[in-house]
């Protein structure tokens, strides 16, 4: 099956500096994937690699098998994007939105926007700039959806919005796409955004992948084990470390992998998601792993 | 395309037409004054020597002398180019919403050249329309008229520096990604390069001619206002030393006086020409705008 998002040592230099630097990304089908990284990791250059917005500088990347510089009017279609604080025209009516969606794209679903839009009564002549940003990221969401797009890019959609309105976004969203098996990558720098909603994982740091999953596996294969503290250039054997850390009296350690035969005093610890990411943003160059989810393809 | 384009430049296109209903109305006005006026003026005479005579003509130069639609035509091109062309894709990127635009189901090009043709082509039209009313006026003042003053001012140049100050506009506005540096850029660029035309390239389209007479009131405006005299004349003595371009008490007796000059019925020529070269350039601005906003802008 044809991937939705497949990247092959994709690279995007801006002047002298790699944005994204040597990434391999399968998102799977049907999932909806979590880009998660902090500021500047290289997520909306790679959602703009992948919506045609930019063309990479190495390697590689295909939407539904094609390519989204070359072949862009193929995919136009079919992958809907929400960028970056929701841009919309702020002169417009939400009205106008609507018809701007309807007027730009061959696929359209008027009723079902408007009716997206009714349920959360946003009427259609306020102005965009006069809607709250909750009302505003919800237009943006509905008007791409509005082509029913196969796969959904969204960057950081929710990153300005309070509590509430996240929720409620993020509802929304898996309500949607539940309905219509369309393939999601969402990004975001909040780990909390997307525990809730993703079932696929891939971490990016500084322009590289970290790691990539489902997020099931990614918490069934790390373990938290701390014990009785170890000389920090203590070797292990049989154990892959992604993460260390000494305090006086204790060691912890982040393996991937089995969890080793414990000795005296070693317990192992409940290893939440949202720090399972953030052990791997806090130590972006000491693990970088080769390519998980294409040995995985390639089975 | 056609009615997101009319939604976001509507109040672009509003200013634009009041614009050239000004100017339009002001310069028609003027002209239809004038075609009264001269109604009982044999066009042998020269109109200006009919105006001195007429009761009408106090009015009519009055009139005349208030005719701001000629600094309105040269400032038009340049008005639409920095307030029309230069935000036509730097305010999409100030905003964001060229991510919006460019990832609904029209490719960027097609964005691009639709909304393009769309703006241009109505601006381009009332700039052609104004020009000519220009002409009109001018047509009306009669045949000893000094067209080549007024230069810019008239039909196929004044369209086709539209054309170029909106290409120009476009194409700084996605290059610089900016509205208001866009818009100064524009208006330098525009202004230097319609003044380097004007003062440096203009007077080469065909070779002038020369002028040699013996009578030395036969060169300049007042012996042929519809020609274009070029620098000033050159007064000689018998022996054909040059005495200077002024005559004066220092000046030693002069024979005679030479001056290049580009004739009156060049005119249609060098506004043909002109025009092509503004379209010309327009165009290659155009396709480097198109080639950054498809390839290079993010």
């Amino acid at each position: 099956m044809i991937a939705p998002i497949e990247a092959t040592g994709l690279g995007k230099r801006f002047g002298r500096t790699w944005a994204l630097d040597d990434c391999s990304i399968r998102v799977p089908a049907g999932k909806i994937a979590g880009l998660v990284g902090p500021n500047g990791a290289g997520k909306t250059t790679f959602l703009h690699l992948a919506a045609g917005l930019l063309r990479p500088t190495a390697g590689e990347i295909t939407v539904f098998g094609r390519s989204p510089q070359g072949q862009l009017l193929l995919l136009l279609d079919r992958v809907g994007f929400v960028a970056q604080d929701t841009p919309l025209y702020s002169g417009f009516s939400v009205g106008d939105m609507l018809r701007f969606g309807r007027e730009l794209n061959r696929r359209w679903d008027q009723a079902d926007v408007e009716e997206r839009l009714r349920s959360l009564d946003i009427p259609f002549d306020k102005r965009v700039g006069q809607l709250s940003g909750g009302q505003r990221s919800q237009v943006a969401l509905a008007l791409a959806l509005g082509k029913h797009p196969e796969l959904l890019l969204l960057d950081e959609p929710v990153a300005r919005l309070d509590p509430l309105a996240r929720r409620e976004f993020m509802q929304r969203l898996t309500e949607a796409v539940a309905e219509e098996g369309s393939t999601v990558l969402l990004s975001s720098h909040v780990m909390a955004d997307l525990e809730r909603v993703c079932d696929y994982l891939i971490i990016i740091a500084a322009g590289r992948v970290q790691v990539a999953g489902e997020i099931e596996a990614l918490l069934a294969s790390h373990h938290l084990i701390v014990g009785p503290r170890l000389n920090a250039n203590a070797r292990l054997s049989g154990v892959e470390l992604v993460k260390a850390q000494h305090t006086e009296r204790q060691s912890s350690l982040w393996i991937r992998g089995p969890v080793p035969e414990l000795g005296a005093g070693w317990r192992e610890e409940p290893l939440p998601l949202e720090e399972l990411v953030i052990t791997y943003l806090s130590a972006p160059r000491a693990v970088t792993l080769p390519r998980p989810q294409l040995e995985e393809a390639a089975s | 395309m056609t009615w997101v384009t009319w939604r976001q430049h509507r109040l672009e296109a509003l200013w634009a037409l009041v614009l050239a209903v000004l100017l339009g109305g002001s310069v028609g006005y003027v002209a239809l004054q004038l075609s009264i006026a001269s109604g009982s003026c044999p066009r042998t005479i020269g109109f200006s020597t009919c105006l001195s005579s007429d009761p009408f003509g106090q009015i009519a130069q009055a009139i005349l002398r208030f005719n701001l639609a000629q600094y309105g035509l040269v400032v038009f091109p340049a008005l639409a180019g920095a307030f029309i062309g230069a935000p036509f894709v730097a305010r999409e990127i100030e905003n964001g919403t060229q991510h919006l635009a460019w990832t609904q189901g029209v490719t960027r090009m097609r964005w691009l050249l639709v909304k393009l043709a769309l703006v241009f082509v109505p601006l381009i039209a009332a700039a052609a329309l104004v020009g000519y009313l220009e002409v009109v006026f001018l047509n009306v003042q009669g045949p000893q008229v000094n067209r080549w003053d007024i230069f810019d001012q008239q039909a196929p140049v004044v369209p086709a520096a539209t054309f170029f100050a909106l290409a120009l506009g476009v194409a700084f506005g996605a290059v610089i990604g900016r509205s208001i540096p866009a818009m100064a850029a524009t208006l330098l660029a525009f202004v230097g390069a319609r003044i380097g035309i004007a003062e440096l390239v203009r007077s080469h389209y065909i070779a002038p001619l020369m002028k040699t007479t013996h009578d030395l009131s036969a060169v300049g405006n007042q012996a042929d206002p519809t020609a274009w005299w070029l620098g000033f004349p050159d007064y000689y003595d018998s022996t054909g030393h040059l005495l200077g371009n002024l005559l004066g008490p220092s000046a030693g007796q002069p024979s005679y006086v030479t001056q290049s000059f580009q004739p009156g019925d060049r005119f249609w020529a060098f506004q043909t020409i002109e025009a092509a070269i503004l379209c010309g350039l327009a165009l290659l601005i155009v396709g480097c705008a198109v080639y950054w906003v498809t390839r290079r802008a993010t």
